[in-house]
């Protein structure tokens, strides 16, 4: 297209030569530019477009064999290729004077196929023949279907905009008015909204009934200014504008195909009106619902701002942060990530209450006060529901104050069962209280329901689950989530209270579930966290585990169990050793208190007696057992039944290794590992195994390497 | 009064942490093979006593920010109401009820609007950017809004009189502390549509706000561009009802919900209205009782109101120095009532539910439907509403 272009200067150049800078810009060759120059002087479309350009008022059109020629010239180009922008100025201008004629009038439209932009001021123009009123109906309606079909092509659009009102008049032609409905309805801003026109269209509407193209302005208009008009749209509204692009569409689409590159065209430029969600929900209704303040508009009508449902990415939301207008209903913005972003940074305090207000409310409908019309299906609702809250809680990472007051009041009369997975993710996200709150609002309910509970083992999974994360989220956190009632030793209190609680539950949920495996190993997942609050999360805090969960793993009858506990016991004693160490080091530290000492020593010489040393029965230790009750048992050597070799967990392993060192060997002597370098050979082939656990404890307690990892995390041993 | 649908079957959404700990490195094969036996050294730490420091060094900084007030702080535990805490926040023992003539601080016109109708009850939370200054405009925002939703699709413009007429108007005098926002009393006038020129417009739904002697401390932890009115009384068809809640949930983001009104509240109401026969004849308490048996039994207690009066009095005597009545004494006169009925019919009336109480003060619903008879005690049954209303609060 580039040889055609600067028609512009037509009028000036009788020659006609029709220059070829934008060729040469378009880094043609040299060459390639000379052979268009040529071919442009011998051009016909350029002296087809000259001729027509120069088409004066009363010209004879009909036999008027030249004007028909040219227009045919022109018309084969705009088809084939479309036509520049400025050929659209002149043509435009041509038809719509009606210098051509009536018929050609139409007949120029029609084949006005923009190559690529169409400028405004040929539509200004355009709007200026049509005031002028001398052109035919259909003719008129003709052209604004055309500057609707190319409206998204127009280069820019102020200078139209700042005509609104001239357009704006035409809407009284009973003929144009949908089409100008819908002109307008692309143009118009917030500052074209006036009391006059508003009251020009209800009388339109007064007379032509509520038709949708007026329905949908109307409603823009409402959008822009709710103090001046007031619309409810039906539950289902049909489309609000038809496509008028049927003329051009085949050739648009035609000439955009072939000008790849080009600015596409918006082929449906029909509004899609949003299908508004059933109102038997309130939850729903809110969430789209997204009505701008009365009060916030009249107040800064001015103002140029931005609402928050309108700005699309998060480099749009900083642009404007400065003038972001919260929408009417707080509830909308619940779920959508830009707009808690802002919220966030802004920290107004009455916006987050005014979706705390609303939050809190639709659950305390939705769950407390269930509504009794049987509404039974709303479960993947209300599923729905909590996971938006969800979402918008972990994004924020922190949880909303309404759905924590509300989780108190659910949690007296919850089942346990109903939405279990939104609830408990919910409540993971409480922030610790004071521990006498704790007990009461949140460990008095849990009680009952962890006990009562009938899948009892799924459940108390989860709720360990839960403390886990909750323990976790708020030690990753805690320098700065302090909840601002909370002293820090208050904090410790409650972490303390919270892991002492996790810890009565799972040795009584142990022992209930005849140490359920998978129990147990959720127990263990919770307290490798826990062993590990004081280097990882820098709470000066080590709380060790009971009894109850304790020797349910030293005796577990899995290997991995036993491992975890061996990994576990060796993350207590660097703990312990570093928090020993500080405090010998400064004066000021935290204390631990000596029962956790004296505890850790308790479990680790019972562990390590038990597996290393063979002589588990310790007297005065927690497993002392009377050695006749044990001689009844009947059982060879009990003291070395819970040796690394004759653990429950680990002597498959070992008849394994047994196996391969001695594979003529009928009779299996397990004993025989015992000796020699097939000690180290068996603890090799062991931690090969992936006991990645046993093997740390191993090392940093008895002294004995594998070889397998650096040894530098080793301390000096001494006897106990 | 709390329904929670149960036996919904929810999948459990459970991610279970690996059992392992696969780290690199962990099947490296060591070619030296050459170890000890060491014997058993065990490394036992010691407790030393020392004094309880936390570590200081340690910033704890404040968080400024929040999403809402968390729940154990300050005002906070106002709203536990189904749980726990309500039984800190719920007064147990509240003044008698005192007849003032309200006329002398309220509008009689007002008053004779609030007297005559049967009011339904719901909670509103919080109104924000409420301004008593612009009753106006909304009276015209409104009226707009209801033509509008009356004719879905047809745009109205605000301001125009147009079938309905809505107007809002302050009832000033009835809060009692500073901290209570005025009354707002909402009337909507209707023109029927064949209705001569000369015919008046007939009013077709009243509605009020009000917050009588709100929690002090609730209403002062509101932030300024808050109203709370949390008391909203209605009497028209339930549309219209529907379409001024809707508009007030788009214009000041609040929310409605049901307020249905407890046995204790009842109760409390038999109470007080009884308390109140000296000075003004009661002329009769009515109580009613539904009994879940099957049919169930509807119990209708009419109980004459000096013998009414009598018992309350033997328990709280009306010479008695203090003028506040304690919630025990509230029980007992009803387990008097109770008792004398079981005495007469052997039915046990604590076995249901109390549905109803009238007096000639005024009567009130479970349902959480009013009338009030004499406005002479409005403030007294209004702070009770209001705080009934302020305990539905979220957050």
């Amino acid at each position: 297209m580039a040889d055609l272009s600067n028609l512009a200067g037509l009028g000036s150049d009788p020659s006609g030569e029709i220059d070829s800078s934008a060729s040469s810009a378009n880094n043609r060759s040299l060459r390639l530019a000379e052979k268009e120059k040529r071919k442009g002087e011998a051009d016909p479309f350029g002296l087809a477009v000259k001729y027509l350009s120069q088409v004066e008022a009363g010209t004879v059109v009909r036999g008027n064999d030249e004007l028909e020629r040219n227009m045919l010239v022109v018309e084969t180009v705009a088809l084939s290729k479309g036509l520049p922008s400025e050929v659209i100025t002149v043509l435009l201008d041509l038809a719509l004077s009606l210098n051509a004629g009536t018929g050609n009038c139409a007949r120029v439209l029609k084949f006005l196929i923009p190559a690529t932009v169409v400028p405004q001021e040929a539509i200004v123009k355009g709007v200026s023949w049509l005031c002028v009123g001398k052109m035919p109906m259909n003719a008129q309606v003709l052209f604004v279907r055309w500057v609707l079909t190319v409206f998204d092509l127009i280069d820019c659009k102020d200078n139209l905009r700042s005509i609104y009102g001239f357009i704006f008049s035409f809407v009284t032609e009973e003929n144009l008015c949908p089409f100008i409905c819908h002109l307008l309805y692309l143009l118009t801003m917030r500052e074209h909204v006036h009391p006059y026109r508003v009251r020009k269209l209800l009388d339109i509407q007064a007379k032509m009934g509520r038709q949708p193209f007026l329905t949908q302005l109307l409603a823009l208009y409402k959008v822009f200014r709710p103090d001046l008009v007031t619309l409810s749209l039906p539950s289902r509204v049909r489309t609000g504008f038809k496509n008028h692009n049927s003329t051009w569409k085949v050739a648009l689409s035609a000439v955009q195909r072939k000008n790849k590159g080009a600015v596409l065209v918006d082929q449906s430029l029909s509004l899609d009106v949003k299908e508004k969600p059933s109102t038997r929900k309130r939850v729903r209704c809110h969430l789209c619902n997204t009505v701008k303040s009365l009060t916030e508009h009249t107040l800064n009508s001015n103002k140029k701002v931005f609402c928050l449902q309108e700005l699309r990415s998060f480099r749009e939301l900083l642009e404007n942060i400065h003038n972001i207008e919260l929408p009417a209903q707080m509830g909308s913005l619940l779920g959508s990530a830009l707009a808690l972003h802002y919220l966030d940074c802004v920290q107004d305090e009455s916006a987050s209450l005014r979706l705390n207000f609303w939050l809190g409310h639709s659950l305390q409908e939705e769950f407390l006060l269930c509504p009794v019309d049987g509404s039974s299906d709303n479960t993947s609702e209300a599923c729905r529901f909590l996971s938006t809250i969800l979402f918008s809680q972990q994004f924020l990472q922190e949880g909303f104050s309404s759905t924590e007051s509300f989780l108190y009041k659910f949690l007296s009369v919850w089942d346990g069962c109903l939405l279990r997975p939104q609830i408990l993710d919910l409540l993971s996200d409480i922030p610790l209280m004071p521990s006498f709150y704790m007990h009461k609002l949140l460990f008095e309910p849990l009680k009952q329901l962890y006990f009562t509970s009938t899948v009892f083992f799924k459940v108390c999974m989860v709720l360990l689950f839960f403390f886990l994360s909750v323990c976790l989220y708020q030690a990753r956190a805690w320098p700065c989530v302090l909840p601002r009632t909370m002293t820090l030793s208050g904090f410790m209190d409650s972490v303390m209270e919270l892991v002492r609680f996790v810890g009565l539950l799972a040795s009584e949920g142990l022992r209930l579930e005849n140490c359920h495996v998978l129990l147990l190993n959720q127990t263990l997942a919770f307290y490798e966290t826990v062993c590990d609050m004081f280097l990882k999360y820098s709470l000066p805090l080590i709380i060790m585990p009971p009894a109850g969960v304790f020797y349910p793993a030293l005796f577990a009858t899995d290997s991995v169990s036993v491992d975890r506990l061996g990994y576990i016991m060796y993350r207590y004693r660097k703990n312990l050793t570093l928090a020993k160490k500080q405090e010998q080091q400064r004066e000021q530290t935290f204390h631990i208190s000596r029962n956790t000492y004296k505890e850790f020593n308790r479990n680790l010489q019972a562990m390590v007696n038990s597996m290393w040393n063979s002589w588990w029965c310790i007297p005065g230790s927690d497993i002392e057992i009377d050695k006749d009750l044990i001689s009844l048992s009947k059982v060879p050597e009990p003291w070395c039944r819970f040796d690394l070799i004759h653990h429950p967990a680990l002597f498959s392993y070992a008849i394994e290794f047994h196996q391969r060192c001695w594979p003529e060997r009928k009779n299996v002597d397990l004993g025989s590992i015992k000796t020699g370098k097939y000690w180290n050979w068996y603890m090799e082939f062991l931690f090969n195994q992936g006991f990645d656990g046993l093997n740390n404890f191993i090392q940093t307690n008895t002294g004995h390497s594998s070889g397998l990892s650096s040894q530098d995390d080793r301390q000096p041993t001494s006897q106990p | 009064m709390i329904h929670i649908s149960l036996g919904s079957s929810t999948r459990l959404v459970f991610l279970p942490r690996p059992v392992a700990r696969w780290e690199s490195g962990m099947f490296k094969s060591s070619s030296c093979f050459i170890f000890f036996w060491l014997g058993v050294f065990l490394f036992i730490m010691e407790g030393r006593g020392s004094a309880v420091n936390t570590p200081a060094s340690r910033p704890v900084t404040r968080r400024s920010k929040s999403y809402g007030r968390s729940c154990v702080e300050a005002p906070s535990y106002f709203w536990q109401t189904p749980g726990h805490l309500a039984v800190l926040k719920i007064p147990n023992s509240r003044g008698t009820a005192k007849s003032q003539t309200i006329t002398n601080k309220v509008d009689p016109e007002h008053i004779a609007l609030l007297v005559k109708n049967e009011w339904k009850l719901s909670y509103i939370t919080p109104l924000h950017h409420f301004r008593h200054t612009r009753l106006k405009s909304y009276s015209k925002h409104l009226s707009a809004f209801i033509v509008a939703e009356k004719q879905q699709g047809v745009a109205v413009e605000v301001g125009l009189e147009a079938g309905f007429k809505v107007t809002f108007s302050a009832v000033l005098g009835l809060a009692e502390t500073d901290e209570d926002a005025e009354t707002v009393f909402i009337q909507i006038q209707s023109k029927p549509v064949f209705a001569a020129v000369a015919d008046a417009p007939k009013v077709v739904w009243r509605g009020w706000l009000t917050c009588v002697n709100g929690d002090l401390e609730y209403l002062r932890s509101l932030p300024p561009d808050f109203v709370s009115l949390p008391l909203f009384c209605t009497s028209g068809p339930e549309s219209l009802t529907t379409l001024v809640k809707s508009w007030f949930e788009r214009v000041f983001d609040c929310n409605f919900g049901c307020l249905a009104l407890n046995s204790t509240t009842l109760n409390w109401l038999t109470a007080l209205w009884t308390g109140c026969h000296p000075t003004c004849n009661i002329r009769h308490l009515k109580l009613a009782w539904s009994l879940p048996t099957q049919p169930p039994l509807d119990v209708s207690y009419t109980v004459n109101p000096q013998d009414a009066w009598e018992l309350w009095n033997s328990i709280h005597p009306e010479e008695s120095t203090d003028d506040r009545i304690d919630i025990q004494e509230v029980q007992s006169f009803i387990n008097g009532l109770e008792a004398h009925f079981f005495r007469h019919f052997k039915i046990f009336l604590s076995a249901g539910t109390l549905v109803k109480v009238s007096t000639a003060l005024g009567s009130a619903h479970v349902d959480g439907k009013i009338k009030i008879g004499n406005s002479d005690y409005i403030t007294t049954l209004l702070t009770l509403l209001t705080e009934c209303a302020l305990l539905k609060m979220p957050a």
